[in-house]
């Protein structure tokens, strides 16, 4: 039975060199108890960077948000000011 | 009132300032800064004896601080003994909390009904007398409060034993914690006794405020209760901090009540002050 | 000329910011003992030393405003407590989502989190008195924002004395030097958006200031020309 041949995996590394002419390796010492626990603590890592992507992405879409909000508010204030100074101007040159 | 109050020994009029010859130049170093602490007392006697009249402060003050005990005491009855400690300086500092945010509502009520309060800041009475009395007279509260939360305490929770075991010690974190919450919470009771009285901005603004001084003495407290040989240790910071307390708070005394002086100035003149508010939101609706 | 700083210091912003991004995500490690989330830390504790500075800042403003009767104080003074707010926002809410992504706890009582809850209640009581409240307390919330400066320091070694009798979750230790590399530039985009935003702010009240007294004098000027309650259409 072929091993998987991920290289990137802790298997890949403990797997014996692949022989030239491509023939079938076994695989010694690597029993299944072993294989299904490293798969289980991969697994487990996998889950946790997801997850703490996800609490990333949350963090800096509160934050941009919350800067981006008050911008909003002051631009927003700035045109109540601006139409402000236009009455005034206008009650100034009608008396 | 005795003729020798704010007058000078002589009888006439002392205005401070250079007494009138011959009178010896340290005595009258010592009168002048004898000047503030008697004003300060004057005042607060009079608060207290319009206070004494009618006993309308110290009876509800005194009845929500036992409503207020009994409440705790309710909710932390089953509390087993090693728990407690931690819950005890809880208690204590947060009764005194609701107490003092209650007193010092109404600590300028005088003030603000017989609309008092600009005639004595014209009046020759120094600012800071003014905040010395008020903050005394919140402490007075604060402590007969105590008297009853803590003698409360030690009888619904066995393990503030401690505190009767050491009265002298409690008494003095108790006067020390009440005065620095007095100190803080009198210049913002100050700065809203306007006849609008938006006495719901002072909940906002006191708890926040006075939080630190009460974790100061909250961790006071629980060195009490524990025994900490550090408790002298503790107590000499708070002593500190009200020290640091008081002349901020006298400081910024002055300059608030000058605001509210101004701002009821404004108010008289129909809400055209300069950056007024009222005036702006007026302008808004009429737009 | 200096009307264009705002805009020149947004536009570094914004070029700042997606090179900080780059910087944190492609070039600095994955940090050993808090795994991949750690990166949020890279905008939190900037954002946390912006809230503290615009707090001094405002208590500064606050003092002078009260000590020389300055306009121009006063502006600078709710500029910052607003700008101390919103940062205030990012802080305890960024800083919790890391601690639930760590630890599983978003709050842990620690010294530096209550510490910094209260100052932001400070300043948030201080923004509400500015808004709601009555016509003299202007002053009154200086009041506020000098105390709640002072305070700080008082909360935070009064939190720490309590905390030693538990087991506290002090992370923030030294740092290597490529991730203080990643730090520099996320703090220089956050420092001058809000630079830029207390500059705008700030000016925004003085002019708000200033048309308050055109408009008294203005009224005072023309009694009998009274103005439209529908608006005056141009």
């Amino acid at each position: 039975m072929r091993a998987n041949g991920d290289q990137a995996t802790l298997l890949g590394l403990w797997a014996p060199e692949a022989s030239a002419n491509d023939d079938y390796e076994a695989v010694e010492g690597l029993d299944r108890a072993s294989i299904e626990c490293v798969r289980a603590h991969e697994a487990e890592a996998a889950r946790k960077t997801a997850s703490d992507y996800e609490h990333i992405v949350w963090a800096y879409g509160v934050i941009w948000s919350v800067f981006a909000i008050y911008g909003v508010l002051l631009w927003r204030r700035g045109q109540r000011l601006r139409q402000d100074v236009q009455t005034l101007r206008s009650r100034i040159d009608r008396a | 009132m005795r003729r020798s109050s704010v007058h000078g020994i002589s009888g006439r009029p002392y205005r401070g300032g250079a007494a009138p010859w011959p009178w010896p130049r340290a005595f009258r170093a010592t009168t002048a800064a004898m000047r503030l602490p008697r004003q300060a007392w004057l005042l607060a006697k009079n608060d207290l004896r319009q206070e004494l009249r009618d006993l309308e402060l110290v009876a509800t003050a005194g009845f929500f601080t036992l409503v207020v005990l009994v409440m705790f005491g309710l909710s932390f009855a089953s509390l087993g003994l090693s728990a407690q400690p931690l819950v005890i300086p809880g208690i204590l500092w947060l009764a005194v909390a609701f107490v003092g945010a209650l007193t010092l509502t109404r600590i300028f009520d005088r003030e603000r009904e017989s609309d008092t309060l600009r005639a004595l800041l014209t009046a020759p009475v120094d600012r800071l007398a003014i905040y010395l009395a008020k903050a005394a007279v919140t402490l007075l509260v604060l402590v007969g409060c105590s008297l009853i939360v803590v003698p409360g305490l030690v009888l619904l929770f066995p393990a503030a034993g401690v505190l009767a075991e050491y009265p002298l010690q409690t008494a003095t974190l108790v006067v020390l914690g009440s005065l620095a919450y007095a100190s803080v919470g009198t210049v913002f009771a100050a700065g809203l006794a306007t006849t609008s009285g938006k006495n719901v901005l002072l909940s906002v603004i006191l708890y926040p405020l006075t939080s630190p001084v009460l974790m100061w003495s909250l961790v006071s407290t629980r060195a009490l209760l524990e025994k900490h040989p550090d408790l002298s240790v503790y107590l000499a910071q708070l002593a500190a901090l009200d020290v640091l307390l008081l002349v901020l708070g006298g400081w910024l005394f002055e300059a608030v009540l000058v605001g509210v002086g101004r701002g009821k100035a404004g108010a008289d003149r129909g809400a055209r002050s300069r950056g007024s508010r009222d005036a702006r939101d007026a302008r808004r609706r009429r737009r | 000329m200096a009307r264009m700083i705002p805009v020149v210091l947004l536009a570094i912003a914004a070029v700042v910011f997606p090179l900080s991004v780059k910087t944190i995500f492609l070039e600095v490690g994955i940090e050993r003992q808090l795994g991949t989330v750690q990166k949020i830390f890279y905008f939190h504790v900037p954002l946390a030393w912006i809230m503290m500075l615009f707090g001094v800042v405002c208590g500064i403003a606050a003092g002078v405003q009260l000590r020389r009767e300055s306009r121009g104080g006063e502006a600078i003074a709710i500029a910052a407590g607003e700008l101390a707010v919103v940062a205030g926002i990012g802080v305890l809410i960024t800083g919790p989502i890391w601690g639930h992504a760590s630890w599983g706890r978003p709050w842990t009582w620690d010294a530096r989190q209550v510490s910094t809850g209260l100052l932001w209640l400070v300043f948030v009581a201080y923004v509400l008195v500015r808004r709601y409240g009555a016509a003299g307390s202007e002053r009154l919330a200086a009041a506020l924002a000098i105390f709640g400066a002072v305070n700080v320091p008082i909360t935070y070694y009064a939190v720490k004395i309590w905390k030693t009798t538990h087991p506290s979750n002090d992370v923030v230790g030294t740092l290597p030097p490529e991730m203080w590399a990643a730090l520099w530039p996320a703090l220089g985009a956050l420092l001058a958006t809000s630079i830029a935003l207390v500059m705008i702010r700030a000016r925004q009240e003085r002019a708000e200031m200033d048309l308050d007294d055109a408009w008294v004098r203005a009224e005072d000027l023309g009694p009998n020309s009274k103005p439209n309650p529908n608006g005056d259409a141009t």
